[in-house]
């Protein structure tokens, strides 16, 4: 919802906003007045006037934050809360990320949840919002100093990072002593959830898999074609490729369609992140030998729960200040209640 | 410079051979050349798997998945306009494309029928998002930037609203027409190489080519002697639209699904194969030849860099380094050749 800006309006606009301002004025008055309690020492109108929400997050046609989108405001809906859901359309990036939050800004919402797509990009923005005593939560993705954030919540991508290595281990069959090649897709090199996921895995295989070594990684900047064309070259380059970490769902999207048009289904054991519906469709068929399910859509409403909570008590407590969502491994064998369970929603 | 009193047999030699020199360096396409096959060798020679006949096959399929894109804003920009849209045009073109085919696909239809369709719809959006940008112009008198911009726009939302954001459909029977069959060739590959070979022939060898590089030369000089200006602008703009459609079939074909975000951007790509090969974005000027060169380039460099392992951001320096050298040479070229 926008505020209505009535300084540039003249002649009967100008009038009417005037009049409509006034009467907004009036109800608002008498809308406290009535209902504030006998005895109150100061009047408040912030607490009478419906709270919005910005939210802002990486890429807004990105599954993955549809399905936080279906969770935020669902409880947005619950609590009465004015949900503003705005980001690029597309591009996982701070240079189109920042001028949105400072239109976002510019709107004086009551609170600010965003999912910085850099660390140190986004952080002037998020002070500016802070000065201007807008509470700001993170989710999936934080700025560097965490200090001021309300609240941050994300799945736990180190512990899905390792648990991809074990899935991958697990599928190749890894035996202590042999040498497994296997390479690494992601999206963008500081986004915190890539970087983590990338940690996790590596630490997992540097602690338990000694013949897994990683020959290389590649970015698709949430491209398709482009991570598709990544894997094609590297099973060209590495022909006894045994595994790919495809780390998020534009990675997965892309290596799955190289894998089978070499008829590597099987001889190369995909592990992909993000329970898209396509990609769970894969996983059942055997393309995948894992998949890595995030919880987009808890992440959405929990967030949304603890900034309307905080807008209306003021108060931190029994808010976290760093919520990790364990990440779920899903297997072709998974039960499909679970899978159903975990497949990201799409409306 | 030949003076009256020079010694025929000695000076001409020389000035032949400067002539010579100074026409093979200003000769674009014999430059194209050159570097494309340094970049080759230079990789090969980093990587011998380079010039295997897998890795050709992968830079074919990536050449496939802009060439179309290119070829259309060839027509264009030889028209002295320019189209944004391609690459939000082909991603749209794959969803509805993909939604289209996804009832055939789940009843198990013959997939030489699915395909069939995919490419009609696909064709069939794409000419009319074409139709709609020639509208804009010759109707509505919006500049061309400002038309394919909207459109960019417009075509890139939708079809995110369309799909949720999701991949449409799962169609592996497709990816597998994808897979090399003759050498690095596979089937659309040679389709779009076909389609490749008939731009040629229609920019360079008849009077349609003519009149398009009429247009870009001199819009008001073309209209004077005769020449339809907004039907042809039209035409261009609607062959530009149907080439981005069938682009956003191949696309579907490479993932087995319609991505909303595939495409999206290759318009930047498309346009620097464009002036990479040569053309002016003043209009008047262009090779298809070029253009077939450039986007060759550009795939060759981003598949040589991942072979050899630098980090894939040098791709975007690469490719902008390329579009500055071919601007300048283009600069620097003589008056009459340009």
């Amino acid at each position: 919802m926008k505020e209505v800006h009535t300084s540039g309006a003249r002649g009967p606009r100008r009038k009417l906003a005037i009049l409509t301002t006034g009467l907004a004025l009036a109800s608002l008055f008498g809308a406290v007045g009535t209902a504030a309690p006998a005895g109150a020492s100061s009047l408040r109108p912030a607490v009478a006037k419906k709270l919005v929400i910005a939210y802002n997050m990486g890429a807004e046609a990105d599954p993955f934050f549809i399905a936080m989108n279906i969770g935020a405001q669902a409880e947005a809906n619950k609590l009465g809360v004015t949900l503003i859901w705005q980001g690029d359309p597309s591009f996982y990036s701070p240079s189109t990320q920042i001028p949105i939050v400072d239109e976002l800004l510019a709107e004086h919402p009551s609170g600010l949840i965003i999912s910085p797509t850099d660390p140190n990009a986004l952080q002037p923005v998020v002070n500016q919002a802070i000065a201007e005593g807008i509470p700001v939560s993170n989710v999936d993705t934080h700025v560097t100093d965490l200090s001021k954030v309300l609240t941050f919540i994300t799945g736990n991508n180190t512990q899905g990072g390792a648990v991809a290595a074990d899935a991958m281990a697990k599928a190749m069959h890894y035996t202590a002593g042999k040498t497994y090649q296997v390479v690494v897709g992601a999206s963008s090199a500081t986004s915190t959830t890539n970087t983590s996921r990338l940690a996790g895995f590596k630490a997992e295989i540097a602690k338990k898999y000694a013949g897994i070594k990683i020959m290389a990684e590649a970015y698709s900047e949430s491209q398709p074609a482009v991570a598709n064309t990544n894997v094609n070259n590297w099973l060209t380059k590495y022909p006894n490729l045994k595994g790919i970490f495809a780390i998020d769902g534009t990675n997965a999207a892309g290596a799955a369609a190289a894998i089978q048009a070499r008829g590597l289904v099987g001889k190369v054991a995909l592990v992909g992140y993000d329970a898209y519906a396509n990609n769970v469709a894969l996983l059942q068929k055997g393309i995948f030998a894992a998949l890595i399910a995030q919880q987009p859509a808890l992440e959405g409403q929990l967030e949304l729960k603890y900034m309307a909570q905080y807008l209306r008590t003021h108060s931190t407590k029994g808010i976290p200040h760093l919520l990790t969502l364990p990440n779920i491994v899903l297997t072709p064998s998974t039960p499909a209640a679970i899978v159903t369970k975990y497949t990201y929603p799409t409306a | 410079m030949v003076t009256g009193t020079a010694d025929v047999g000695e000076v001409p030699f020389a000035q032949k051979l400067g002539t010579w020199a100074r026409s093979v360096v200003s000769n674009q396409q014999f430059m194209l050349l050159v570097a494309l096959a340094a970049l080759v060798t230079y990789f090969t020679a980093r990587a011998p798997v380079f010039l295997s006949s897998g890795e050709i096959a992968n830079i074919l399929a990536d050449f496939c998945s802009i060439i179309l894109l290119a070829v259309g804003e060839t027509f264009v920009i030889a028209s002295g306009g320019i189209d944004l849209s391609v690459g939000s045009a082909a991603s749209l073109a794959g969803v509805i494309g993909a939604l289209a085919m996804r009832g055939l696909v789940n009843s198990h239809q013959n997939e030489a029928l699915v395909l069939f369709v995919g490419t009609v719809v696909c064709a069939g959006l794409g000419l009319c998002i074409g139709l709609v940008n020639a509208a804009l112009i010759n109707w509505a008198r919006l500049v061309p930037f400002v038309a394919t911009l909207a459109m960019l726009g417009g075509a890139g939302g939708l079809s995110i609203v369309l799909t949720n954001g999701q991949p449409i459909g799962l169609d592996p029977r497709a990816i597998s027409y994808t897979v090399a069959k003759l050498g690095p060739f596979s089937y659309p590959a040679f389709m779009v190489i076909a389609l490749v070979v008939v731009a040629w022939l229609l920019l360079h060898f008849t009077r349609y080519g003519r009149y398009t590089f009429a247009i870009g030369s001199d819009a008001f000089a073309a209209r004077a002697a005769g020449i339809n200006v907004r039907r042809h602008v039209t035409s261009v703009y609607a062959l530009s639209g149907l080439l981005a459609g069938l682009t956003g079939m191949f696309i579907y074909m490479r993932l087995g699904s319609g991505a909303p975000t595939a495409g999206q951007g290759d318009e930047l790509q498309a346009i620097a194969a464009v002036v990479i090969g040569g053309a002016s974005l003043m209009g008047g000027v262009g090779r298809l030849s070029g253009t077939v060169l450039g986007a060759l380039i550009i795939n060759v460099v981003t598949s040589g860099l991942i072979i050899t392992n630098v980090q894939a951001n040098w791709d975007q320096v690469a490719v902008a380094l390329l579009i500055a050298v071919a601007a300048t040479m283009q600069a620097l070229r003589p008056a009459r050749r340009r």
